[in-house]
């Protein structure tokens, strides 16, 4: 090997999680939208990973209804996760699902082994009612588990079945909640929420005093204005009124 | 959110207008047209979420005052405020030019020392000529550079959070890149410019991350308070006297190769760069003229092994031993100034007077004549030879000197004896 001859910089590695609700009223084009937009938002953050050298991002999911079930055993890069699509039926055990994403949220028999290191991991919630057992303590576990501390943690409400009062103690806040009224809206808040995650997930901060998880929260509350049926559940809809000319 | 679709046409300030003819690639700030511009193809940035009037006003003055140095795609013409934003356009980025980026990912190196050491003679000039002119760049990372892999030509992009120095663009860069004082919460200046540049300049010349050893590689999960510690308060030098945070085998592996092999003065400078002292005292960083220096001194060591044809540097030119294949090789001689400075040369070695990118001298192998090892002149002016007798001789571009002890030298105002 000579001496110009370079090997990779190490990078580390920023887990996106996909978190699944297949109930069974999911049924239909709700869930049909999701496999829809994750399969497609795939190559796009599997690009995002090979340009990045701060870091290479890797998907996981995780499909959860009367019982929880990973897609893949390990976390895969974009360009190599085979989406297996999902089908809706049963009951809404988040509060298992928060256990099950505990399990993963670690160094041993977790996701988070990378011989590189990590970055904090993305995790993306989709739900489109509320949890038929016991999410308190489900979460309660996941709240003491320093991974999901500080991830950056968004929710994806489908229609207005959704419990966002679940989503907003799932993600910390109701600024991370992003509710969507129609399958349009919940497929381009799927690429957009999973594209903004991963590319600030992934970067060195920026060292402001804003927070990734605020950054995120910004960047989709503002790119939410332009999508039709969809809304920061913190900022209902304001009038899509472009004042622009007036701003000279 | 504002995004162009080809045939969208933009005004631009002088009253023309530019029409998108596709997109070229997008950021968190922005999305890169190819716009034609009377003819011309061009690029247009175009910001997503129009930043504000001083943002404007700046770009405005920057545009105006011109670029600092070829090294620079540099904003050429403003957008009026339109279609819910605005951007500005710049020149193409040529084509065989990757993002610095590429070169850390391993999916370009460099063609040869030479081109890696003009890579980083650009970038110094570059930030010579900015500081120069009274600005700084504000937030200096690895997303800035496109390099050309043969010749080491670059090209630094985004400079549209240059400022006057001491103005504040509100933009602090990346973590990885920031000065300790800026992670630490102070905003960006020249200052940190330069600590970003040798930060730029070390992964250039060793493909890894100057303050990325064992201590950083051991934190499970670089969330933003620990970038604050490792990249800030706590910040130390794979290098440093203090061992703690060495490179790792099997991780960093390519400085820990190279380190031992590249010259000590650029050794020496890093460890001062890099040192607790400098790294809290930003005003007595390394200004870029004395880089400059250290690159040519590099530059001046660098020849071309007779025995095995590669590249390398020489640090003792009484005892010459080749990195690459480890025998002693002969030198042909040497180019010595006035103020103790020296050229080693071989045949089929490049010699640069300045520190510019442009070739001054060609060692050839003349095979057969009676001084086999001759300098041509590469340059575009006639140099002086004086010999021993004192005959004066001009030699024009193309033409020859033999390496002949005692001949006298002149290129420019600078008066070298070959030894
Ligand atoms: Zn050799």
């Amino acid at each position: 090997m000579g001496l110009l001859d370079n090997e990779s910089i190490p990078r580390r590695q920023m887990t996106l999680f996909f978190l699944i609700d297949k109930s069974g009223s999911m049924d239909g084009s709700k869930i049909g939208s999701v496999n829809d937009a994750i399969e497609n938002v795939l190559p796009i953050i599997g690009e995002i990973s090979d340009e990045n050298p701060d870091a290479e991002i890797r998907v996981a999911a995780l499909e959860f209804s009367t019982d929880t079930r990973w897609l893949y055993d390990e976390p895969k890069e974009g360009k190599d996760f085979i989406w297996q699509k999902v089908t809706a039926e049963g009951m809404t055990s988040l509060g298992e699902a928060c256990r099950e994403l505990n399990k993963k949220l670690s160094r041993s028999n977790g996701f988070m082994s990378s011989p590189s290191g990590c970055y904090a991991p993305a995790i993306i919630l989709l739900s489109d009612g509320g949890p038929t057992d016991d999410f308190e303590s489900g979460l309660a576990v996941l709240k003491n588990n320093s991974w999901f501390k500080s991830a950056i943690k968004i929710a994806i409400a489908i229609g207005d079945d959704a419990d966002m009062e679940v989503l907003k103690q799932f993600t910390g806040s109701l600024e991370a909640v992003i509710k969507v009224h129609n399958i349009d809206a919940l497929k381009k808040m799927i690429r957009i929420i999973a594209v903004t995650s991963s590319q600030i997930g992934s970067k060195s901060s920026s060292a402001t005093d804003e927070s990734k998880q605020k950054q995120v929260e910004e960047q989709i509350t503002e790119a939410a204005k332009d999508v039709a049926g969809a809304e920061s559940a913190a900022a209902p809809a304001p009038s899509k009124q472009d004042n622009y000319d007036e701003w000279d | 959110m504002q995004e162009l679709k080809t045939g969208d046409k933009v005004n631009l300030t002088n009253g023309v207008q530019a029409k998108i003819v596709k997109e070229l690639g997008r950021g968190g700030q922005g999305i890169v047209y190819l716009v034609d511009l009377g003819g011309k193809q061009m690029a247009l940035k175009w910001y997503l979420k129009a930043p504000d009037n001083k943002f404007y006003k700046n770009l405005e003055e920057n545009i105006s005052k011109g670029s600092p140095s070829d090294a620079f795609l540099w904003p050429e013409y403003l957008t009026r405020k339109e279609k819910g934003s605005y951007g500005y356009i710049m020149k193409l980025r040529p084509q065989g030019y990757y993002e610095f980026g590429q070169y850390l990912l391993a999916r370009r190196q460099f063609g040869s020392f030479e081109a890696m050491l003009n890579a980083a003679m650009k970038i110094c000039e570059g930030f010579y000529k900015l500081h120069l002119s009274g600005l700084s760049y504000q937030d200096l990372n690895d997303g800035n550079f496109f390099i050309e892999p043969q010749t080491g030509d670059v090209l630094i992009c985004d400079n549209d959070n240059v400022m006057p120095d001491g103005r504040k663009s509100g933009i602090m860069g990346k973590a990885r890149y920031m000065a300790p004082e800026v992670v630490g919460g102070k905003a960006p200046d020249k200052y940190s410019d330069r600590f970003s540049l040798a930060v730029i300049l070390f992964m250039l010349f060793f493909g890894n991350h100057p303050f990325e050893g064992s201590r950083v590689l051991a934190c499970p999960c670089m969330t933003e308070t620990f970038e604050k510690k490792f990249y800030g308060s706590e910040i130390l030098f794979i290098y440093d006297d203090n061992k703690e945070n060495r490179p790792v085998r099997g991780v960093h592996n390519n400085v820990l190769r190279r380190w031992p092999a590249m010259p000590k003065q650029l050794q020496d400078a890093f460890k001062e760069q890099f040192s607790k002292e400098i790294l809290s005292a930003p005003d007595k960083r390394m200004i870029e003229k004395k880089w400059k220096g250290v690159i040519q001194s590099l530059r001046d060591t660098l020849v071309r092994c007779p025995k095995c044809g590669n590249e390398t540097f020489v640090s003792d030119s009484a005892a010459p031993v080749c990195m690459n294949c480890g025998k002693l090789l002969d030198l042909s001689g040497k180019l010595v100034l006035g103020n103790g400075r020296e050229i080693l040369l071989t045949p089929n070695t490049t010699v640069y007077i300045d520190d510019d990118n442009n070739p001054d001298i060609k060692v050839i192998p003349v095979p057969g004549d009676k001084y086999p090892v001759q300098l041509q002149n590469v340059t575009k002016k006639n140099w002086v030879v004086e010999t021993q007798s004192g005959k004066i001789k001009s030699i024009e571009p193309g033409a020859c000197v033999p390496v002949r002890t005692g001949l006298k030298l002149s290129i420019g105002t600078l008066k070298f004896e070959i030894q």
